[in-house]
C-alpha cells in the first residue's frame, strides 16, 4: 500500500506546486499586466492611494496639488489657480487626464522608471510613496497678466509667451477656460455632471486655443514671406517692390485691397520699400512677392518656421499649423499674406517672433523645466534644443528692423505701442485675418511680438477670435503680457 | 540461570538497563506551536485594526481570550485522548482558522464605521463571534471525536451506516424545496431559522469512512480476482458494485444539485482510496478519464456548467469582465494589486469582489497579504496534507492507512480546486476553503476531518505495548 500512498504523496505535491508557480505567476509576473484589463477598479483606485507630485511654476507657485480627503480615492487634485492654468496643467479627472497632468503621469505618480529605486527605498524605509513634483518653465506673472487680459477682453481667444533663447514657455493661457477642479471631484455622478456641462458648453472652454487649436494668422505671416524673400532673393527692408492700391489676382476676378483700400506709403506711383509694406501692412506688396516667389519656397519657409509639423510635443501634443501647397497663383498670393489655407495656433505665433528674437534660430517650444523626485533630487531637467533656423542672422536683423519699424513708426500698424513700456523696443506684427465661409466671420486679431529688457526677452504671440484688428485686440494683451514680464526681471 | 552465557545472551543482556528510545508524545512541542500559531493570529487580528483605523481593534482583548481559552482546552484534550498524536496537526488548523476569523472580522468592518468600501453581501455585524462560535463548535466537535473514536477500527464497524448517512446527508437538499435549500443555482445548504448548513460538508467524511471500511474488506478480492479486460484488471462487480453505487449516487446527487466542485472531491477521494487499497494504476487512469469525461459531457448538457468553462477559457474577453466573468476577474485583479508583498490588512479593497467572504476568500488573502502571504497560506495547507499522508504511510493497519491517505489526498484536492478555481488554473466550481472560509458547516467538517486525522496519527506514532518482563530470560520467582 505505501508504494500507492508515495505516489498519491507525489500528485499532492504536484498540486500544491502547480498553485504556488500559479500564485507567482498571477502576483508577480502578470500583475502589472491586469492593471490594464478591463473593469479593475483596483488598480484605477490605486493612483488616488498615494500623493501625486506636484504641479509648479518657474517660480515656485504651486498650482496643482494633491489633497488628503479619506476613503477610497485617499487623495483629490486641487487646483489653487484653476482656470488661469488649465491649459498647462490640463486635468487629472477619475478616468482619463490631460495635459501635463497625462504627460507627465509616470512622474506625478511615481512610476516612472527613473524612481523606481528610490520607490523601492521609500519601501523599505517604510515611507509613504509621493509621486515626483514637476516643474513647468511659466511665469506666474506673466501667466497672470495674459490670463487677466484674456479675461478682461471677454472674446476667445489665446496668449502663448516664450523666452526665444530656450523655448520655454513662459506664458500658456486660453480663453474661456474650465476649472480643472470640476474634473477632480472623486464622485462619479458629480464628475459625469461636469463633464458633460463643460462638453456641451457653446463655448468650447475644454478647447485648449493655445495649442490645440488653430486660426488664420492673417498679415503676421508677412514674416515668413519676407523671410523667403531676403533669404531667397536680393531683396532687403530697403528694396522697392509693386504695392498698388488694388491688385488683380491671376485668372481670377478678385482684386486684392490693402486695408481699406488704402495707398501703401508715400511714393504714389504704387510702388513702396518692403519695409514701408511691412510697417503698414500692405497686402498688395506682399501678394506680389508671394507670387514671384511662389508656393513652395514659401511652403519650405514656413515649415522651417515650424508649420506643417505633427509631430511637435510640450509634452503634450500641440496641433498642427498648416501650410498647404497651393495649386494657383492666386491662392499663392492670398497664402502669402496668410489667408487661404493658412493656419496657426497662438503658440506658431509665438515662434515666429522668437526666431526672430533669437537671431534666426528656432529653439524647440517646452513646458517642463524639470522634475524633482520627492527626495529632493532632479530625475530630469529640460535641455534647450534648436528646432531649426528659418533665416541667418542677418535676415533675422533685417525683419527685427521692420518689426521694430511697425510699432515704432508714426505709420506703423502698431504706433500706438511705442512707449507702452517705457524703456523697451517692441518689435511685432499685427494681423487681422479674414475668417469663416466667404470671409463671413468676424475677423480674427493677431499680434506676434518680442522684447527685450536687460537679461530677460520675451517672445508673445496672440490670437482673439473675432476680435477685429489686430492692433486693437490682440497686441494690449501681448504688450500687457511683456510689460507683466520684462518689467518683473 | 547458569554462568555460561551466549553471545545472543550477551546482546539481550543490556536491555533492561537502557530502555529502548521511547518514542516521545511531543505534546510539548505542540503547544509551543500553539502559541506561535495564537500569537500570529493576534498579530494579524491587531494588524486590521490598524490598516483600517490606526487603533487595535475593539473586543479584540475578548476575541482572542476566547480563541486561547478553546485551543487549551482541545490542547488538554488531546493529551488525554491522544498523547502520541502528531504535535503539528491542532496547531497549523489553529492557524488557519484564526486567520480566517480575523479575515473575517476585516471584511464585517468594510463599510463601518467610515472604513472605506462595501460588499455586494454584507456581513453581519457579529459574523466575527459567530466565527469564533463555529470555531468553538468546531473543537467541540474535535475533542468529541477524539473521545468517542478511542480506536480507528471503532469505525470500521458501521461501514454501511456511514455509507447511508452520507447519502442521506448529500439527498437532503436536492429532496427539500429550493427556498431553504437554493443558493446561487446549486442546491447545496438547508437554511434553518438563521442557520445554514451544507451537509455535504459531512456527508464528505461519513462517505469517506464508509469508502475505506468498504475496501479494507474488499480490497483482495478487488485486487486479485476479476477479469482481465483490454490490460486492465477489473475485479467482479459484486465485489465493486456497493462503492460503484455509493459513488454512482453521490455523482448523480451532485449532478443534481448542480455542484461540480463537490462531484470532484467525491470523485477523488473515492479514486485514490481504491488505488491505495488496490495499488491498481488502472483505477487512477480510470478515474481521471471518467472524470474529465463526465465533466465535459456536463459542461455541454448543463448551461451553468458550460458557462464556468468559458469564463474561465476567456475571462477578459467582451462582456465578460462585467457579467458573469465579474468575480473572477475581480478576484485576480485583487491578488494582482496585492503584488509580492500585499496592501496588507485592512488596506486592500477584498470587498470589490462579490462574496469574497466565501468562495473567494484566498483572493481576499492574496490581495492583502500578497503572494508571500498567500504561499505561507498554501503551505500550512499543504503540510497538513503532509501530516497525513506521513500518517498513512507508518500507520500499521490497512483501513487507517486508506482512510488516512484518502482524507489527506482529499484535503490537498479541495485546496487545488478551490484555490486553483479562483486563480484560473482550473474553471472555478465553488467550494469552501477548509477553515478560512466564512461559515459553519465547513469550518466544524475541517476541525472533524483534523480530529480524524490526529486520531490516525495517534494509533501511527503510539509505541507497541512493552513487554512487561524481558521473556527471552528464565523467570527466577522467589517465593520465600
Amino acid at each position: 500500500m505505501n508504494r500507492a500512498l508515495r505516489r498519491i504523496s507525489i500528485a499532492a505535491l504536484v498540486m500544491f506546486v502547480l498553485l504556488l508557480a500559479n500564485v507567482n505567476y498571477l502576483q508577480a509576473f502578470e500583475a502589472g499586466s491586469l492593471t490594464d484589463k478591463p473593469g479593475n477598479s483596483r488598480a484605477f483606485a490605486a493612483q488616488f492611494q498615494y500623493q501625486r507630485g506636484e504641479i509648479t511654476t518657474a517660480d515656485g507657485k504651486v498650482i496643482a496639488e494633491s489633497k488628503n480627503v479619506g476613503g477610497v480615492y485617499k487623495y483629490q487634485r486641487v487646483y489653487p489657480l484653476g482656470q488661469e492654468y488649465a491649459p498647462a496643467t490640463g486635468y487629472d479627472a477619475l478616468y482619463s487626464a490631460s495635459g501635463v497632468e497625462s504627460a507627465e503621469n509616470s512622474y506625478l505618480t511615481g512610476n516612472s522608471s527613473n524612481l523606481a529605486v528610490r520607490n523601492v527605498i521609500d519601501m523599505i524605509t517604510n515611507k509613504p510613496r509621493k509621486g515626483a513634483t514637476v516643474q513647468l518653465t511659466l511665469d506666474s506673472n506673466a501667466q497672470n497678466a495674459a490670463w487677466s487680459a484674456l479675461q478682461s477682453s471677454g472674446k476667445a481667444g489665446a496668449v502663448v509667451a516664450l523666452n526665444p533663447q530656450t523655448g520655454a514657455i513662459l506664458a500658456v493661457a486660453s480663453y474661456p477656460s474650465y476649472d480643472p477642479n470640476q474634473l477632480a471631484v472623486l464622485d462619479g455622478n458629480q464628475l459625469n455632471a461636469n463633464d458633460k456641462k463643460l462638453l456641451t458648453d457653446p463655448n468650447q472652454p475644454l478647447l485648449n486655443r493655445a495649442t490645440d487649436a488653430t486660426f488664420p494668422p492673417g498679415s503676421t505671416f508677412k514674416i515668413v514671406t519676407s523671410s523667403a524673400a531676403f533669404t531667397q532673393g536680393n531683396d532687403n527692408p530697403s528694396t522697392v517692390v509693386d504695392a498698388p492700391t488694388s491688385l488683380q489676382l491671376p485668372q481670377t476676378s478678385t482684386r486684392l485691397i490693402n486695408n481699406n483700400g488704402e495707398q501703401c506709403g508715400t511714393m504714389g506711383n504704387g510702388k513702396a520699400t518692403i519695409i514701408t509694406a511691412f510697417t503698414e501692412s500692405c497686402n498688395t506688396a506682399f501678394a506680389n512677392i508671394g507670387m514671384q516667389l511662389g508656393s513652395a519656397t514659401l511652403k519650405s519657409m514656413a515649415e522651417k518656421y515650424g508649420m506643417n509639423d505633427p509631430n511637435l510635443k510640450i509634452p503634450s501634443s500641440v496641433v498642427q499649423s498648416n501650410f498647404p501647397l497651393e495649386p494657383a497663383q492666386s491662392f499663392t498670393a492670398m497664402s502669402a499674406i496668410g489667408q487661404k489655407d493658412d493656419t496657426v495656433t497662438p503658440l506658431q505665433e509665438a515662434m515666429f517672433s522668437a526666431t526672430i528674437a533669437n537671431n534666426g534660430t528656432l529653439m524647440k517650444p517646452y513646458l517642463v523645466q524639470q522634475v524633482q523626485a520627492a527626495d529632493l533630487s532632479i530625475v530630469d531637467s529640460a535641455s534647450p534644443a534648436a528646432l531649426s533656423q528659418p533665416v541667418s542672422p542677418a535676415v533675422a536683423s533685417e525683419i527685427k528692423t521692420m518689426m521694430l519699424s511697425v510699432v515704432s513708426s508714426p505709420d506703423g500698424t502698431a504706433a500706438a505701442f511705442k512707449n507702452a513700456i517705457p524703456g523697451v523696443q517692441i518689435a511685432g506684427k499685427t494681423g487681422t485675418a479674414q475668417n469663416g465661409v466667404n470671409n463671413s466671420g468676424l475677423n480674427d486679431a493677431v499680434f506676434t511680438c518680442f522684447a527685450a529688457n536687460g537679461n530677460r526677452s520675451m517672445a508673445v504671440g496672440v490670437i482673439i477670435q473675432g476680435g477685429g484688428y489686430g492692433a486693437a485686440a490682440a497686441a494690449p494683451i501681448a504688450v500687457a503680457v511683456l510689460k507683466a514680464y520684462l518689467e518683473n526681471g | 540461570m547458569s554462568s555460561v552465557a551466549t553471545s545472543e545472551d550477551a546482546t539481550l543482556g543490556g536491555m533492561p538497563d537502557s530502555p529502548m528510545a521511547m518514542p516521545r508524545g511531543r505534546r510539548r512541542t505542540e503547544a509551543v506551536m500553539l502559541v506561535f500559531a495564537v500569537a500570529l493570529v493576534a498579530f494579524a487580528y491587531a494588524n486590521v485594526g490598524f490598516g483600517l483605523k490606526g487603533s487595535l481593534p475593539s473586543g479584540m482583548a475578548e476575541y482572542m481570550i476566547a480563541f486561547v481559552v478553546l485551543l487549551a482546552g482541545a490542547h488538554l484534550a488531546v493529551r488525554r485522548l491522544a498523547p502520541w498524536a502528531d504535535p503539528l496537526l491542532l496547531p497549523l488548523a489553529a492557524t488557519l482558522d484564526g486567520l480566517g476569523i480575523v479575515m473575517t472580522y476585516r471584511l464585517q468592518e468594510v463599510g463601518r464605521d467610515g472604513n472605506p468600501g462595501s460588499m455586494s453581501v454584507p456581513l453581519s455585524s457579529s459574523a466575527t463571534l459567530v466565527q469564533i462560535v463555529y470555531t468553538a463548535i468546531g473543537l467541540g466537535c474535535f475533542v468529541a471525536v477524539l473521545a468517542l473514536v478511542r480506536e480507528p477500527r471503532v469505525l470500521q464497524r458501521y461501514t454501511y451506516i456511514f455509507g447511508l448517512v452520507g447519502i442521506v446527508l448529500l439527498a437532503l437538499p436536492a429532496l427539500l424545496p429550493a427556498g431553504i435549500s437554493e443558493v446561487q443555482g446549486a442546491k447545496i445548504q438547508i437554511r434553518l431559522g438563521g442557520f445554514t448548513i451544507q451537509p455535504e460538508e459531512f456527508a464528505k467524511l461519513a462517505l469517506g469512512v464508509s469508502f475505506a471500511s468498504y475496501l479494507v474488506t474488499k480490497r483482495d478480492v478487488l485486487s486479485l480476482a476479476g477479469r482481465r479486460v483490454l490490460g486492465i484488471d477489473l475485479p467482479r462487480a459484486r465485489d465493486l458494485g456497493p462503492v460503484i453505487i455509493v459513488w454512482a449516487v453521490s455523482l448523480l446527487l451532485l449532478v443534481f444539485e448542480s455542484d461540480i466542485g463537490t462531484s470532484a472531491l467525491f470523485m477523488g477521494l473515492f479514486v485514490a482510496m481504491l488505488y491505495i487499497a488496490t495499488q491498481r494504476t488502472s483505477w487512477l487512469l480510470i478515474g481521471f478519464v471518467l472524470f474529465v469525461a463526465g465533466a465535459y459531457s456536463a459542461s455541454k448538457l448543463f448551461a451553468h456548467v458550460g458557462e464556468r468553462f468559458q469564463i474561465w477559457l476567456h475571462p477578459f474577453a467582451g462582456q465578460n469582465p462585467f457579467n458573469n466573468a465579474f468575480q473572477l476577474v475581480q478576484g485576480i485583479y485583487g491578488m494582482a494589486s496585492g503584488g509580492i508583498l500585499g496592501k496588507g490588512l485592512g488596506g486592500g479593497q477584498p470587498y470589490l469582489t462579490p462574496l469574497v467572504q466565501s468562495d473567494f476568500v484566498v483572493t481576499a488573502f492574496g490581495e492583502e497579504l500578497g503572494m508571500t502571504g498567500l504561499m505561507a497560506i498554501l503551505l500550512l495547507y499543504g503540510l497538513i496534507v503532509q501530516r497525513g499522508l506521513a500518517t498513512s504511510l507508518s500507520v500499521k493497519d490497512p483501513f487507517s492507512k486508506i482512510l488516512a491517505g484518502g482524507l489527506a489526498f482529499m484535503l490537498a484536492l479541495q485546496i487545488f480546486v478551490i484555490v486553483g478555481g479562483v486563480t484560473r488554473l482550473i474553471p472555478l466550481t465553488g467550494i469552501t476553503t477548509p477553515f478560512l472560509s466564512q461559515g459553519g458547516s465547513s469550518l466544524v467538517a475541517s476541525w472533524i476531518l483534523i480530529a480524524l486525522l490526529m486520531r490516525l496519527s495517534d494509533t501511527a506514532r503510539k509505541p507497541p505495548p512493552q513487554p512487561i518482563q524481558d521473556e527471552g530470560m528464565t523467570q527466577v520467582v522467589n517465593l520465600s
